[in-house]
């Protein structure tokens, strides 16, 4: 059993404060789900733990087991067990998806098949895997391709920006699935960003929690998306900072 | 006289064809070396540049192939070797091809080879010192499956290959040139190519010349109707590399993809030039060149396209892009245009800085090192270049360049 816990974050970007002192524990095997209107600084929550270029961080912690993350480099940190899946995964041109996880650690004996198995079970054409990392991918094709990774890297816990933007309903369906089999395959933890519904309609989350002015400002069980549903974000608003 | 003068004018008395070397080699002593205040010279450090350090191959200098080269010949389906500069008869064949060596001074461009270089000193040096042309010429209506393999190994102190790769009409041919060797010589090799109507070539020239090595290369292709040239020059080694690659767009509806790479590290000076000629009508020239300079290295990329009158709806696109792998190195970049029609479409781009700060982290958010990041991404610019090689091929020169990059040191700007 692992544990990520999210203490009192404050992140800048381009100088304005967009994380306020955000607050999450999860477990392994959970899912959580962020939800919160555009602005509110979901995406900012994942690309600031993943050490994104540009991101800040002015006060907090973020711990896997006690671990501090937030002094270690980027690939410390996926070495630890953390995997961030992009809204807009990159182009890397002329790197190979199967040397890039080579790379990331992963033993190149059974690498290919492990690559190939995981591509179809997220109805991802094998061969798509042969080519430069993202490129010449649609949208669809690279969070399939993300969920690959995911499947090889088996991650302590997943970060999806935005999983679902941009996916139809079949590959929305497919992540979706893929994900929840990974909350019981190797016990990952998942925490989905989303100002959708509608992935709650193909995973259930364990917790939801609703983000405004850059804080968690309510949290509960899959019933508050119900009341997000009925009320939306505006009850939940609290004034910034 | 010098050392190497006389080294020269005994080999050239001993030709067949002394008075037309003759010709060239008087050019070239009147021309004499380039001085850095040669505009297209400005980069090269001709200091360090002295012929009497060199001497004239006479002949052959006997060789095993390295590890590396007979790798790629069991990958080939025709080697030629080619030593210092001459031609070796290897008894081998392959059905649609065949090799000889010529003493013509006939251009694959239909002038005479003084006529069409004589204002390029090098080439002047290799029309007087070259041992022949290598001639390779593929049959009309052949498709060539496996690449034909051309080790251009320089085990003496200088060579002065000449080569004409001549593809008949509808055919279809790869060529894998290599060069090796070069320890303190001159390496100045002079190739022209001819694609003949609806016939395309496919080219791969890998140079890893010692980094002791002063290599100036010149490529030409003369495309015809509907031809299709794609080149992709890759230059890791020489002390000083340059490489110049033009193509001629001859024929209507000719194509030409020319890809160009190259390294530098300790004190290297990488000198890419080139130059897209369209005289015909809708004719396409696309450009890319991409190189990593580290340590005290520096390159300069100059293209000129050239569009001319009446070569209409010409799509011509040229793009360098060079990373600073230290604050030592230094990148140039000219691209350069003239055109004298209306109806064509024209692009050029360049940059010059560190590596793409995006897919580093990229690939770091996914547990790649950041030095691991970074190789990953420099050797990716010759994968792209290797996409068109059958993959045996690709992957051989692919792990060559990856061992290469192992001992580089990148320093992050």
């Amino acid at each position: 059993m692992s544990t990520l816990r999210i203490q009192g974050l404050r992140v800048e970007v381009a100088g304005q404060e967009v994380l306020t002192g955000f607050d999450l524990t999860m477990n392994s095997g959970e899912v959580h789900v962020i939800m919160g209107p555009n602005g509110s600084g979901k995406s900012t929550l994942a690309h600031a733990i993943s050490g994104r270029p540009g991101y800040k961080v002015l006060e907090g912690s973020v711990t896997i087991d006690g671990t501090e993350l937030l002094t270690l480099e980027p690939s410390e940190r996926a070495r630890l067990g953390l995997l961030l899946a992009l809204q807009q995964p990159l182009e890397v041109p002329g790197v190979r998806p199967i040397d890039l996880l080579a790379a990331a650690g992963v033993a190149r004996n059974g690498l290919a098949d492990a690559m190939r198995g995981e591509a179809i079970r997220v109805e991802l054409r094998p061969e798509v895997l042969d080519r430069f990392v993202n490129v010449d991918l649609s949208g669809g094709e690279r969070k399939r391709a993300e969920m690959v990774q995911l499947g090889v890297l088996k991650p302590k816990f997943a970060i999806l920006d935005e999983i679902d933007s941009g996916l139809d309903v079949d590959a929305l369906g497919a992540v979706a699935r893929r994900l929840s089999a990974a909350t019981t395959e190797w016990g990952c933890g998942v925490l989905a960003i989303t100002h959708f519904r509608r992935l709650l309609n193909e995973m259930t989350p364990t917790k939801i929690h609703v983000v405004s002015g850059g804080k968690v400002v309510a949290t509960g069980g899959p019933e508050l998306a119900d009341v997000l549903e009925r009320d939306g974000y505006e009850p939940f608003r609290s004034p910034r900072h | 006289m010098t050392s190497f003068a006389d080294a020269a004018s005994s080999y050239i008395a001993d030709q067949s064809d002394t008075a037309t070397r003759q010709v060239s080699w008087a050019a070239f002593c009147e021309m004499g070396l380039p001085t850095t205040t040669d505009e297209v010279w400005r980069y090269a450090p001709l200091n360090d540049l002295d012929l009497d350090q060199y001497n004239v191959s006479t002949r052959p200098l006997s060789v095993t192939d390295s590890e590396f080269a007979s790798q790629l010949c069991a990958r080939a389906g025709l080697v030629i070797r080619v030593i210092d500069g001459h031609c070796l008869d290897s008894g081998q064949s392959l059905a649609g091809v065949s090799v000889s060596t010529s003493n013509e001074t006939e251009s694959l461009g239909g002038d005479s080879f003084f006529a069409r270089y004589e204002v390029d000193t090098f080439a002047l040096l290799n029309g007087a010192l070259t041992p022949a042309t290598t001639v390779i010429t593929v049959d009309p209506g052949v498709v060539i499956e496996r690449p034909i393999l051309v080790l251009q190994i320089t085990n003496g102190k200088s060579s002065f290959a000449r080569t004409q790769i001549d593809v008949g009409r509808g055919s279809s041919v790869t060529v894998v040139e290599y060069f090796e060797g070069g320890h303190d010589a001159l390496v100045v090799p002079l190739s022209e190519y001819r694609v003949a109507d609806n016939a395309q070539l496919q080219l791969i020239t890998y140079q890893r010349l010692a980094a002791t090595a002063w290599h100036v290369a010149r490529t030409t292709g003369f495309l015809q109707r509907d031809a299709r040239l794609r080149q992709a020059v890759i230059g890791l080694g020489g002390h000083y590399n340059r490489s110049r690659n033009d193509a001629e767009f001859l024929g209507t509806g000719a194509e030409n993809e020319l890809r160009t790479t190259f390294l530098g590290s300790s004190d290297q000076v990488h000198d890419f030039r080139t130059h897209q000629f369209h005289v015909a009508a809708r004719t396409q020239s696309t450009l890319l060149s991409k190189g990593a300079v580290a340590d005290s290295s520096r390159s300069v990329y100059t293209g000129l396209i050239e569009i001319e009158k009446g070569a209409k709806r010409t799509n011509a696109r040229q793009t360098n892009h060079n990373l600073l792998l230290s604050p030592l190195a230094h990148a140039d970049s000219v691209p350069n245009l003239e055109i004298r029609e209306n109806d064509v479409m024209c692009a050029h781009a360049s940059s010059v800085g560190p590596l793409d700060e995006m897919q580093r982290w990229y690939l770091e958010s996914r547990g790649v090192r950041r030095e691991d990041a970074e190789r990953l991404m420099i050797q990716g610019f010759f994968n792209e270049m290797l996409t068109a090689l059958p993959s045996d091929f690709a992957e051989l020169v692919e792990a060559d360049i990856t061992t290469v990059l192992a001992s580089l040191n990148v320093v992050a700007p």
